[in-house]
C-alpha cells in the first residue's frame, strides 16, 4: 500500500514537531526516516499510524483518505522502541493477540490461529519460545517477537519506531540483514524510523532526511551521501570536518566547507598545495585508520582517513609527526542560501579559522 | 537481586561482626518490644477480654439482634462502597496517569483531601449538605429522601473517607506501566474495552486488589465519619464499631470486646492477605 503526506503539521504546545511535510511513498518500499532527536521523525511515524493526530493536511493511503480514520481500521503494524510486549502473556499469547480481538464474525478459529503463530515463530526464528514470557527474552528476541506480533495481522503498513536503538551493536547488525530479508520476502510497505546514518544508509531503499520538522532531502542511500542537498544532510551522513569562517573563501563568513575524513590526502613531504599538520592521535580500528591532526597554520583539529593497506605503506608514523595535507574536493555551501558552491582546484589553501570534529 | 542484597549485607556482617551484631540485635529488641507493647497485647486482650466470661456468651454477643444488624449494615456498607470506590478509582488513575489534562494536579490534591481532613469533619460536611438544617435538607425532606441518620448517609460517608486508597495505589503502577502496551492492543486492532480487560487490567490487578483489600478494612473499621451522620438507632443505623461503642459505654465490656474482636479478626485476614498480595507482586 502507497502512502502520500500532504502538507502535514503538528505542534505541540508551542513547539513546532512537524511543520508542512511532503511525502509520497511507493508501495512495497523500505523507507528510512533519518534525523537527529527532536527532527520530528518519530512524530511523523506515529500520525501515519494514527497513534498522533495532525494540526493540518491530509495522509492518504492509496489516495483515500486514512487523516481522521481510527487507528484500530487502518490496518497498520506498529513496532514500538521497547516492543511494548505484553508482559503478562506468552509469547504465543502475543503474537495470537490481534487475531484473538478481531470481532467473532472474522476472527479466525483456534486452529487457524495456532498454525498461524506458529508460522509467523517459524519466520522469527523462535519457534522454541512459544511458552515464555517476554521478561525471560533477550532484548534482540523481545525485537523479533515484537515484530512477528505486528505481522501476524497482516498489516498493509509496516512502521518501525528505532527498532534496534535499545540492542548492543553486534545483533543490531544481525538484525538490519534479518530485516532487509523478511521485507524483501513480504514485499510490504515499511517505514521505519532512526538516527542512525549508518543504519539508514545499509537496510532503506528510500532515506528521507529530516531535521527541525521539516525533510530536508529524500533520495536513495547513495543519492543523500554522494549528492547531499544541503548543509545539514553532508554533516549529517558520515563524519565531516567543518570548516567555517573568512580564510575559506573571499572573507564570506556565510560560508561553511565540509570535507569526509577520507578525502583528506595526508603526505610526508611537501606537495602542491598542502596545509602541513601536526599528528595528535592515530587510531586504528578494524580496516580504517583515523588520523586526528592539528594545522600548525590556524591551530584548528580536523580528522584523516586511510586503509590500513594505505597506513602501512605509510609508517612508521607516530604522534607528534609532521604530515602534509591536501584538502580536496572541499563542498561548500552558504548558510544564507543554502546554495551548494563547490571548491575544486582551490583545495583549502589557507582554509578555515575553526575546523569541527563531528 | 534480594540474592545478591543479601550477600552484600552478609559480607559487611562479617567486615566488623561483633559490634555490628550488637547493634542489630539491640535494633531488633528494640522494634519487635515496641510492636509486642502497642499492637500485639492489645489484640490478645480484645481476645481475652472477649472470651472472659465464656463462649457461649462470646457467641451470644455475637448472634445477639442488634450485633447481627450491625454486621450485616457494615457489610452492606462495605459491599456499596467498594465497588464505587474500585470503579472511580480505576477512571481517576487512569485518567490522571495516561492523559494530560489542565488541573491534573488539582484534582491529585482533591484526591487527597479524604486523607487530610479528620473523619469527624468529613462527617459533618455531609450533615451540613444533607441535614434538615442544611443546604439541600428541604429539598430532601419534601421528597421524603432520608440521607442523615440513615444507611445513604453511612454509605457516602464510608466512600468518602475510603476513596483514595484504590486511586493512590494505581497512580504509581499505572505511571510506571505508561501506555505503549495499551497503544500496542490498540494498533493490533482491539477495542477500548478489549485493551482495557486484556491489557490494562492483567497489568494492574495486583495493585488494584491490593488497593481494595486496604479499602475495605477501612470502610469496615471507619468509626469518626460514620459516628457523626447515623444517629446511633440500635438495630438500623449502627455499624460494627459504633454497635462495640455503645457496648462499651454501657459498661458491657465482655460483649463489647466479643464484636471488637470480629474488627480484630478483620485486620488479621486484611495483613495476611496483603502480604499475599505483596509477594505476588514481587515475583
Amino acid at each position: 500500500m502507497g502512502i502520500t503526506i500532504k502538507e502535514v503539521s503538528k505542534a505541540f504546545g508551542t513547539f513546532a514537531a512537524v511543520k508542512n511535510v511532503n511525502l509520497e511513498i511507493p508501495t512495497g518500499d523500505f523507507v528510512a526516516l533519518l534525523g537527529p532527536s527532536g527532527s520530528g521523525k518519530t512524530t511523523l511515524l506515529r500520525m501515519i499510524a494514527g497513534l498522533e493526530g495532525l494540526d493540518s493536511g491530509n495522509i492518504f493511503f492509496d489516495e483515500i483518505d486514512y487523516t481522521y480514520k481510527p487507528i484500530k481500521e487502518r490496518n497498520v503494524g506498529f513496532v514500538f522502541q521497547n516492543y511494548a510486549l505484553f508482559k503478562h502473556m506468552t509469547i504465543f499469547e502475543n503474537i495470537a493477540f490481534g487475531l484473538k480481538v478481531r470481532p467473532r464474525k472474522t476472527r479466525p478459529s483456534k486452529n487457524v490461529i495456532a498454525d498461524k503463530v506458529n508460522e509467523l515463530l517459524k519466520l522469527v526464528q523462535l519457534d522454541h519460545l512459544a511458552t515464555r514470557y517476554p521478561s525471560q527474552l533477550s532484548g534482540g528476541q523481545r525485537q523479533r517477537i515484537a515484530l512477528a506480533r505486528a505481522l501476524a495481522v497482516e498489516p498493509d503498513v509496516l512502521l518501525l519506531d528505532e527498532p534496534f536503538g535499545a540492542l548492543d551493536a553486534k545483533v543490531r547488525q544481525e538484525l538490519r540483514h534479518w530485516l532487509r530479508e523478511i521485507h524483501q520476502k513480504l514485499n510490504i510497505t515499511t517505514i521505519f524510523v532512526t538516527h542512525d546514518q549508518e543504519e539508514a544508509l545499509e537496510m532503506a531503499d528510500t532515506v528521507v532526511v529530516m531535521n527541525q520538522g521539516k525533510i530536508e532531502q529524500i533520495g536513495t542511500p547513495e543519492e543523500v551521501y554522494q549528492k547531499p542537498a544541503n548543509a545539514f544532510v553532508y554533516s549529517f551522513l558520515g563524519r565531516v570536518n567543518e570548516f567555517r569562517g573568512s580564510a575559506l573563501f573571499e572573507d564570506n563568513e556565510e560560508n561553511i566547507g565540509y570535507i569526509r575524513p577520507h578525502e583528506i590526502v595526508l603526505r610526508k613531504i611537501l606537495q602542491g598545495n598542502s596545509v602541513s599538520s601536526e599528528v595528535s592521535h592515530i587510531h586504528i580500528i578494524g580496516s580504517t585508520v583515523r588520523f586526528e591532526l592539528r594545522r600548525q597554520d590556524t591551530n584548528d583539529l580536523f580528522e584523516a582517513e586511510m586503509s590500513i593497506e594505505q597506513y602501512q605503506n605509510f609508517s612508521p608514523v607516530k604522534k607528534g609527526d609532521i604530515l602534509y595535507a591536501e584538502f580536496k574536493n572541499i563542498v561548500v555551501f552558504n548558510t544564507n542560501s543554502a546554495n551548494e558552491i563547490t571548491l575544486t582546484e582551490k583545495s583549502g589553501i589557507r582554509t578555515s579559522l575553526k575546523s569541527k570534529l563531528i | 537481586m534480594i540474592v545478591q542484597e543479601t550477600t552484600i549485607q552478609a559480607k559487611r556482617l562479617n567486615a566488623n561482626s561483633q559490634p555490628f551484631l550488637l547493634k542489630k540485635w539491640l535494633l531488633i529488641t528494640i522494634a519487635l518490644g515496641f510492636l509486642g507493647i502497642f499492637i500485639l497485647v492489645p489484640l490478645i486482650a480484645v481476645f481475652t477480654e472477649g472470651l472472659s466470661k465464656g463462649i457461649e456468651l462470646y457467641f451470644a454477643a455475637l448472634t445477639e439482634k442488634d450485633a447481627l444488624s450491625a454486621i450485616k449494615l457494615t457489610l452492606i456498607t462495605a459491599a456499596i462502597s467498594i465497588p464505587v470506590n474500585t470503579i472511580f478509582g480505576v477512571v481517576a488513575a487512569w485518567a490522571i496517569a495516561k492523559f494530560n489534562f489542565k488541573g491534573k494536579n488539582i484534582l491529585i490534591t482533591l484526591i487527597d483531601i479524604p486523607f487530610a481532613v479528620s473523619p469527624v469533619i468529613a462527617g459533618l460536611v455531609f450533615v451540613l449538605l444533607f441535614g434538615s438544617q442544611g443546604l439541600l435538607g428541604p429539598f430532601l425532606e419534601a421528597n421524603n429522601i432520608k440521607i442523615i441518620f440513615g444507611v445513604p448517609g453511612i454509605v457516602l460517608a464510608t466512600i468518602f473517607v475510603t476513596f483514595p486508597f484504590v486511586v493512590r495505589e494505581l497512580l504509581p503502577i499505572m505511571q510506571e506501566q505508561g501506555t505503549e502496551e495499551e497503544q500496542a492492543a490498540i494498533t493490533l486492532g482491539a477495542s477500548g474495552w478489549q485493551m482495557f480487560f486484556r491489557v490494562t487490567l492483567p497489568n494492574i490487578k495486583w495493585g488494584l486488589l491490593y488497593g481494595v483489600i486496604l479499602c475495605n478494612a477501612r470502610a469496615m473499621g471507619e468509626f469518626g465519619a460514620v459516628s457523626v451522620v447515623s444517629g446511633h438507632i440500635r438495630g438500623l443505623t449502627n455499624t460494627i464499631p459504633l454497635h462495640v461503642e455503645i457496648l462499651y459505654n454501657e459498661y458491657n465490656f465482655s460483649a463489647a470486646f466479643a464484636v471488637a474482636s470480629l474488627l480484630a479478626l478483620l485486620a488479621i485476614v486484611t495483613l495476611i492477605l496483603k502480604s499475599i498480595v505483596e509477594w505476588k507482586t514481587k515475583k
